[in-house]
């Protein structure tokens, strides 16, 4: 097992803190892009990290699937927070990003890895990308954006969803293009 | 268990499920593999998304918030205020395990790296004795973290300068040289990386070696 998944796992400090070490921006911008407020989205990375490290009985997996358990994490500790607050509406998603490919902001990772996500989400159908983009780069539940584009839930449930199998086959097949 | 999850594998990761939902769905894969991996896998997709989020960096503070709330709080455990308990700890533990002439030097060392041995009474560690290597060989014992993190390199009348060098994963590394108390020599370091072996050398030649475990 990789030495740090086997850290993490085992509760050791070390764990929690070489994973810190390497993917801290990305934890610190996905609760960032939630909460504007950058104390309270510390909060949230923080909160996130310990409880996920205090039970890490529930991940079995490699480094990148424990990068990506974790980002998850953050994420939904972020939301989680929000509506806490009640305040998963006007003055935080204001924040929202809704057109990330366009932005001019530098990207939390490498460009070719950027790159490689915008080509698969120009691939993705126009409905499905509409609402995967929604969702996450906009900050909306699936209630909201089938509000937004007067769909019902369940189709915006299954667009979203069709839409992230999709992205995960192709990355992974660009991933293995490129490996 | 109840029925698999669905589409809410792929909505979860995106935080875009209320509470309850989320909590199903958390339950849920603790049992059931399949949800488990489905989810597993959105994840990853998320994850890539991630990628084209702007960029923002946290303050150094987290960092030392995250380090304090996963490792012991040095010298404030309730019911050990003082930092001779610690050190009696450490003096009985070093005993129990036959360690009696290390226990004085860690002693004689109390006042100044105090931190560190607090920090090792609160951890758990291995410990080692160094092969002997050479016709002049130097007796030494190496304790250290289980997660790495600390190394302590104990020699008993080390003949000269000792200088230790460590083998990791991406290679050598050089520790320094142990400092001499008189009838002992030691060396307190916290690599970066896992130490897998370590070999002291007196004048260039290896005069003891040690394969480290974990």
């Amino acid at each position: 097992m990789d030495e740090l998944v086997e850290a993490f796992v085992a509760r050791r400090p070390s764990g929690l803190e070489q994973a810190y070490a390497l993917w801290s921006r990305l934890f610190f911008s996905v609760a960032r892009h939630a909460i504007a407020d950058s104390d309270r989205a510390e909060d949230c990375v923080h909160d996130a990290l310990v409880r996920v490290w205090r039970s890490p009985n529930r991940f079995s997996g490699n480094r990148e699937m424990l990068k990506a358990y974790l980002v998850t994490c953050v994420r939904n500790e972020s939301f989680t927070t929000l509506r806490r607050e009640g305040r998963r509406d006007a003055r935080e998603l204001k924040t929202a990003r809704l057109a990330p490919v366009t932005s001019v902001d530098p990207p939390v990772v490498d460009p070719v890895e950027t790159q490689r996500l915008q080509a698969a989400l120009g691939r993705l159908p126009d409905e499905q990308r509409m609402a995967l983009t929604l969702a996450y780069y906009g900050n909306k539940t699936h209630v909201e954006i089938a509000q937004e584009l007067n769909v019902p839930l369940g189709t915006i449930k299954s667009r979203i969803s069709m839409a992230m199998r999709k992205l995960q086959t192709d990355l992974a097949s660009a991933e293995g293009t490129r490996s | 268990m109840t029925e698999h999850l669905g589409e809410n594998a792929e909505l979860y990761p995106l935080g875009i499920l209320d509470d309850d939902a989320v909590r199903d769905v958390e339950r849920h894969i603790a049992l059931c593999d399949a949800c488990a991996e489905r989810v597993a896998q959105a994840q990853r997709a998320a994850a890539s998304l991630a990628a084209a989020l702007p960029a923002a960096s946290p303050s150094p503070a987290l960092e030392r918030r995250l380090r304090d709330s996963v490792r012991p709080p040095l010298g404030a455990a309730k019911g050990h205020p003082s930092i001779f308990r610690f050190a009696l700890a450490a003096a009985v533990a070093l005993i129990f395990l036959g360690l009696g002439w290390q226990t004085l030097v860690l002693q004689q060392r109390l006042k100044a790296e105090d931190i560190a041995f607090v920090t090792m009474v609160h951890s758990h560690f291995n410990h080692v004795s160094m092969s002997p290597e050479s016709a002049n060989p130097v007796a030494a014992k190496i304790l250290y973290a289980r997660d790495g993190s600390w190394i302590y390199i104990i020699a008993d009348k080390p003949g000269g300068s000792l200088h230790a060098i460590a083998e990791t994963p991406t290679g050598s590394i050089d520790l320094g040289g142990l400092t001499s108390t008189g009838e002992t020599a030691s060396l307190l370091v916290h690599p970066r990386e896992r130490i897998r072996s370590m070999v002291l050398q007196r004048a260039g030649q290896n005069v003891a070696s040690a394969r480290l475990t974990y």
